[in-house]
């Protein structure tokens, strides 16, 4: 079954300049219809899927959230001590699923940023967020669901309990305090800072259309799940490739621990080259010219993203090998199009993959992406791939999803004082 | 004479990336989340306002020369 169909035309794009193009394209938009995935809409009103005016006023809000100042003290401080804590308890025995350590590291992040109050020390109460994010991720992705109505029963029924356990809990909490500032009894200093506390402060303009409450747990459960997936399967993308292009250049397992600026170039090679939507759709809302063709109103444009990440144009004349060395022009972002371009680009790019690395050192005010440091530190603990041990999560089309991904750990990379 | 450039308000969405570009001359409000040009941005660099206003996400800013001309028109790669 496929919930893409009765479009007037369907357009497929490959090239990089052309998708970039369709990407900042005001008429080519992320909202589809009711035949399609808005029918029996598990992501009805979240940021992700609205368009214009509202999905703007929106991300004016959320984006707040996302200010390097901010993510300095979680590359910082933050992620550091959460990680070091959480590699230490799980990266042991003879073999570990790095994925869902990944996974587990980035609830803990992704919590705070969505608004959720969770005991981050707690491995159990950790596992039922990974839950929660697994289900998320099967809506995210339901245009390439394998069985839609599934996927469908189980984010509706994941909404009440993260509802009833997760977000209620937390909205109660935020809402007292946001209310003790407004009668000036606390300072802003006092408040949490957070997509939920941001969603809440604003929710009566009447712009953002969060009256509905449900909109709100939707939209937290978007944050939680898009802070979180991306960061669980990069890691071990990134493993896997880094382990297979090391077969050549074994330099690289040595470079990427010690030098912080090649793990990010490892990684932004990583998204590249595995994009996490490897495609992404857009319905025209009207007559459009794109790529020297014109689409009627209501045509699908598909943009292969994995195609144009490979475009020899922008990437040089090798694309598809895995090369963090790899020279790109200024202005193209070396993950390519994997964060998306135009309004809809990824809010936590920054998060997960830093800001753009410049040719030369970095300076002081650089950001790595926690990837990056997730990847550095757990290349220097020795993590290495068990071959053929990684397993394709099976529910989706997509074709670079992990559902485990199976590693020993060696002997220690590279000395402790490398940065 | 320099350039003028202008952000549109209804677009902008605060992404900050024009800021992070050319810190001298973006800056965010955040109390109405959006950016706005400082001042100095008629003298800055003309080719970071360019990168600036190829690179927002929501083609808010608009770079114009002294003899009215748009500096990035049609340019969204």
């Amino acid at each position: 079954m496929t919930l893409l169909s009765s479009f007037a035309a369907t357009l497929e794009l490959t090239r990089y300049k052309e998708i970039r193009a369709a990407l900042f394209h005001p008429d080519l938009s992320r909202t589809f219809d009711t035949r399609t995935y808005e029918d029996g809409n598990i992501r009805d009103g979240v940021v992700s899927i609205q368009h214009g005016a509202v999905h703007r006023a929106r991300r004016r809000v959320e984006n707040t959230q996302f200010r390097p100042d901010h993510l300095r003290l979680y590359e910082r401080e933050l992620f550091p001590a959460v990680m070091n804590d959480l590699l230490d308890r799980l990266l042991v025995g003879p073999e570990v699923d790095l994925f869902s350590i990944g996974e587990v590291l980035a609830c803990v992040l992704a919590s705070r940023r969505a608004g959720l109050d969770i005991r981050e020390d707690d491995l159990d109460e950790l596992a039922v967020i990974a839950e929660f994010v697994d289900v998320f991720s099967q809506g995210a992705a339901i245009l390439d669901a394998k069985d839609p109505d599934a996927v469908r029963a189980l984010v509706y029924a994941a909404y009440e309990r993260f509802e009833r356990d997760y977000v209620g809990p937390a909205r109660e909490r935020r809402q007292a305090l946001l209310d003790a500032h407004a009668r000036g009894e606390i300072g802003p200093e006092a408040l949490t800072h957070d997509i939920l506390t941001a969603l809440l402060a604003h929710r009566a303009d009447a712009a953002l259309e969060l009256a509905d409450e449900r909109r709100i747990v939707r939209e937290v459960a978007t944050y939680l799940q898009g802070g979180t997936h991306t960061t669980g399967q990069t890691i071990c993308n990134a493993v896997d490739l880094l382990f297979e292009a090391a077969a050549e250049r074994p330099d690289l397992l040595e470079r990427v621990a010690s030098d912080r600026s090649i793990a990010q170039r490892a990684v932004h090679e990583t998204l590249r080259l595995r994009p996490t939507t490897p495609k992404i759709r857009r319905r025209a809302v009207a007559e459009v010219t794109i790529a020297g063709r014109t689409i009627p109103p209501d045509s699908l444009v598909v943009l292969d993203v994995t195609a144009g990440n490979r475009d020899p144009e922008l990437f040089g004349a090798r694309p598809d090998a895995f090369d963090p060395d790899r020279s790109v022009a200024p202005d193209v972002p070396r993950w390519g199009l994997s964060f998306g371009a135009g309004p809809h680009i990824c809010p936590g790019r920054t998060v997960g993959g830093g800001l753009p690395a410049p040719d030369g050192d970095p300076d002081d005010e650089h950001l790595y992406g926690l990837v990056a440091l997730f990847l550095q530190e757990v290349i220097r603990r020795g993590v290495e791939p068990l071959p053929g041990r990684g397993e394709r999560d099976t529910r989706t089309e997509r074709f670079n999803r992990w559902a485990h991904f199976w590693v020993r750990v060696g002997s220690p990379r590279a000395a402790a004082s490398a940065r | 004479m320099g350039v003028t450039v202008t952000i549109d308000p209804e677009l902008c969405i605060g992404s900050g990336d024009c800021v992070r570009l050319a810190p001298d001359a973006f800056e965010l409000r955040e109390d109405l989340g959006v950016s706005v040009p400082r001042p100095a941005a008629a003298t800055s660099d003309v080719d970071l306002l360019v990168r600036a206003a190829i690179g927002c996400p929501t083609q808010a800013i608009r770079v114009v020369g002294p003899d009215g001309e748009l500096l990035h028109a049609g340019n969204t790669t």
